[in-house]
């Protein structure tokens, strides 16, 4: 039982999981745009190419379908490959081998195969990068059986579920939200792993409960305090697993508190919130529920370049103060 | 003279209230309409705006502090005006009131009775559980959250009522209009009236019916006991037609009556047949202020006729009787203090504190609301947006006292609703 732990930020306590899986399984190795020499381009792979050489740090061309393809073919073949898509946007690009091909072969080989494939989602906005580098898709993905998706938030997690990911025999789509990289946070030494399957219970409350992903996690906990001097307790949790979702996790809370806000960067029509309201919906936890179901979510627009824009676009701390207020004192 | 900020109803049975916060501090500048400061009842937070554009001094009440409704608060001097100190500390003569023990507040819960009307309730599925498993009818509990849709802590409030009386109304004075066979028409006057004002109206009624009217708490020969809001006068209602033993009713309330009028059509006791509302408070939030203010404050004949005057669309259709009768009443029976902290309960600055717009979309049998589009005291525009089901009857060049302006067109409205209601389906 290991205790030591070290501040790491999140972009490298994901570096740590990479190179610890490396050096435990040669057949790990890494694939995408840039990660070589250049070291991703949020620094993520750094310098494992001097570690492990070109072989097992390959640069891809600018080609995402192919890149794709070549990750796929190669987890068929045994190997575990961890593939980069350097702006989850370009997903779009890779989408035929990621929905058709990785998701569906072991259904569609009667489990004689399967693919141990990780790919890694820069994702979400904040950073001035405009329409096509800043969507949260993660709902395109989390509707396709024989995907896992999830999305870390904290480095520990961060580490821990990229190692349970290199280790699942199925794909597992990683998003990793870009204002997070920075973020500072103790994460143990040597390798652990954080399931893929459990939401996590951030902050303890007993009047609201808060479901939020990615960079929404901390903008909820920041509300939460905020609200706690007003003598309202937001309990916070993060669903990190998107797929499957922690149904269970977010029922038992809202028998606790009877009311649930969703906060998710996507966009809100037909995303993260619906679904987890609708199964909160349909749970025993409907009866509990003493308002409506909220969500807060991206904006029915593309992401604006304009950083006054482009923070209107998505949720921010005082959205979600206000919506918990609103259900706290039986206003929504 | 600077405005007062007075701590106002914001709930039917709220008799104090507590400061939340202030969000604007003393000798701070505030627009009218400004979020000033927040107020917590026993079932919600709300956020009450400025009276009046200024600067906010005098600032009495604390954050944590509760005050009973009507404390003033502050005061808002118009900016360039010279501040003056408040003569004695900053409390109203309305702090006085609602100060009744909570034994005394309205049960408005009561056991399920079978065959309570439906219609769109609206209450959350935990209300709906806690009400199913306690076996309370969620049909009379005042809900606390929007559109009047009911939450658990409407429950919590209620689930404690349950072992009081049901019935924390006093019997009123009520009289006989009309001797007749038949289920009873009992009218209900508004605001500063009294049984006596529905007798102009009597001989355009068809003979036949029974007709009993009574004078509303603060009114009249009834005097005021406990706490001044439309549940708590709807009990007292109910309790003097219970004792009279009215086995049903047609309800015919005007103005405040008819706020009244709308909280008593939806008890099971009162099994009400048939609702006519004539210019009725309850469904909107703005009343003339200056009108209720006036009105109480005129000791002379030359003080009060301006305000009756406003009362109606044609100040010909009163002459000087109603004037001189107000004032000898006010004199001989000394109405005016009880119907002071009425208003200041009811009616603070021109705003109407209690909605019971909700209720109406439960009442099942023929409704009727009839306005003049003159009306000077309630807008007609409070008519918009009922139930589809309520037939809407407006008068062009009317006041606010259609029974006395085209007593035969009320007459005939009233005399329709309760023979479709009789009429066997």
């Amino acid at each position: 039982m290991t205790e030591a732990t070290r501040e790491l930020s999140f972009a490298q306590a994901i570096q740590d999981a990479l190179a610890i899986a490396m050096v435990a399984d040669d057949r790990v190795f890494l694939m995408g745009e840039d990660i070589g020499v250049y070291g991703g381009a949020f620094g993520v792979t750094g310098d494992l190419i001097a570690r492990f050489g070109a072989d097992r740090v390959m640069d891809t061309p600018i080609a995402e379908l192919g890149g794709a393809g070549i990750a796929v073919g190669a987890a068929l073949t045994g190997m575990r490959p961890v593939f980069e898509l350097q702006f989850s946007d370009f997903s779009t690009l890779a989408m035929e081998q990621i929905v058709n091909q990785a998701a569906k072969l072991r259904y569609m080989l009667g489990g004689a195969v399967s693919v141990p494939l990780v790919i890694r989602m820069p994702t979400g906005s904040g950073t001035g990068a405009a329409a096509q580098h800043s969507q949260s898709l993660e709902a395109w993905f989390a509707h396709v059986p024989g995907l896992k998706v999830v999305e870390p938030t904290t480095p520990h997690d961060a580490k821990g579920m990229m190692l349970a990911a290199i280790a699942d025999p199925d794909p597992v789509l990683i998003f990793e939200h870009k204002l997070l990289y920075k973020m500072k946070g103790q994460v143990p030494e040597g390798s652990y792993t954080v399931p893929l399957n459990k939401a996590e219970v951030r902050r303890p409350g007993k009047d609201v409960t808060v479901a939020a992903a990615g960079v929404m996690v901390m903008k909820a906990l920041e509300a939460a305090g905020a609200l706690e001097s007003e003598g309202i307790s937001a309990e916070v949790i993060d669903l990190r697993s998107l797929r499957p979702l922690d149904i269970p996790t977010i029922a038992a809370s809202v028998k606790k508190t009877s009311r649930l806000l969703c906060v998710y960067e996507g966009v809100k029509t037909l995303g993260l919130g619906a679904e987890v309201s609708a199964a909160i919906a349909e749970s025993d936890a409907f009866d509990h529920l003493d308002a409506p179901i909220l969500r807060l979510g991206g904006a029915e627009s593309p992401i604006p370049y304009s950083p006054i824009l482009e923070k209107a676009a998505v949720p921010q701390v005082e959205d979600i103060v206000a919506a918990i207020r609103k259900l706290a004192r039986g206003r929504a | 003279m600077p405005t007062e900020i007075i701590l106002p109803r914001v709930d039917m049975d709220m008799a104090t209230g507590k400061i939340g916060q202030w969000y604007v501090a003393e000798g701070g500048q505030v627009e009218k309409g400004q979020l000033l400061f927040e107020l917590e009842t026993s079932k919600a937070a709300m956020e009450i705006e400025a009276p009046a554009a200024g600067i906010v001094r005098d600032v009495t009440a604390k954050p944590g502090d509760e005050l009973p409704v009507g404390t003033v608060i502050g005061r808002i001097f118009s900016v360039g005006e010279a501040y003056a100190a408040p003569s004695k500390p900053a409390k109203s003569e309305a702090a006085k009131i609602d100060t009744a023990p909570a034994t005394q507040r309205a049960a408005i819960v009561a056991r399920l009775e079978p065959g309570s009307p439906g219609g769109s309730l609206r209450a959350t599925p935990k209300a709906r559980r806690i009400a199913r498993d306690a076996g309370i009818d969620l049909a009379r509990v005042a809900g606390s959250g929007p559109h009047g849709r009911i939450q658990a802590r409407d429950l919590a409030a209620g689930a404690t009522m349950l072992s009081a009386p049901v019935a924390g109304g006093k019997a009123l004075n009520f009289e006989w209009l009309a001797r007749g066979t038949g289920t009873p028409l009992v009218l209900i006057h508004g605001f500063g009236a009294d049984l006596n004002s529905w007798r102009p109206l009597l001989s355009y009624l068809p003979a036949g019916r029974p007709i009993l009217a009574l004078d509303l708490p603060g009114h009249g020969r009834s005097p005021l006991s406990g706490e001044s809001s439309i549940e708590a006068m709807a009990n007292s209602v109910e309790a003097t037609l219970a004792q009279e033993g009215l086995g049903g009713a047609h309800l015919a309330g005007h103005s405040l009556g008819g706020a009244v009028a709308m909280a008593l059509a939806i008890r099971p006791t009162i099994a009400c047949k048939s609702l006519t509302l004539i210019a009725p408070a309850g469904l909107g939030p703005d009343i003339n202020g200056a009108f209720v203010a006036g009105f109480l404050r005129a000791e002379s004949e030359a003080a009060l006729a301006p305000w009756i005057n406003l009362l109606v669309g044609d100040p010909q259709t009163l002459g000087p009787a109603l004037v001189k009768t107000t004032l000898r009443q006010r004199r001989d029976m000394g109405g005016a203090d009880a119907q002071s902290a009425v208003a200041a309960a009811l009616f603070p600055q021109g705003t109407q504190t209690s909605n019971v717009r909700s209720l109406l979309s439960r009442f099942s049998g023929p409704a009727k609301v009839i306005f003049g589009l003159s009306d000077q005291i309630i807008p007609a525009s409070h008519a918009h947006g009922l139930p589809g089901t309520v037939g809407l009857h407006l008068f062009p060049g009317i006041g606010h006292m259609p029974q006395l302006e085209i007593r035969a067109e009320v007459a005939r409205l009233l005399a329709e609703n309760a023979a479709a209601a009789d009429r066997p389906a």
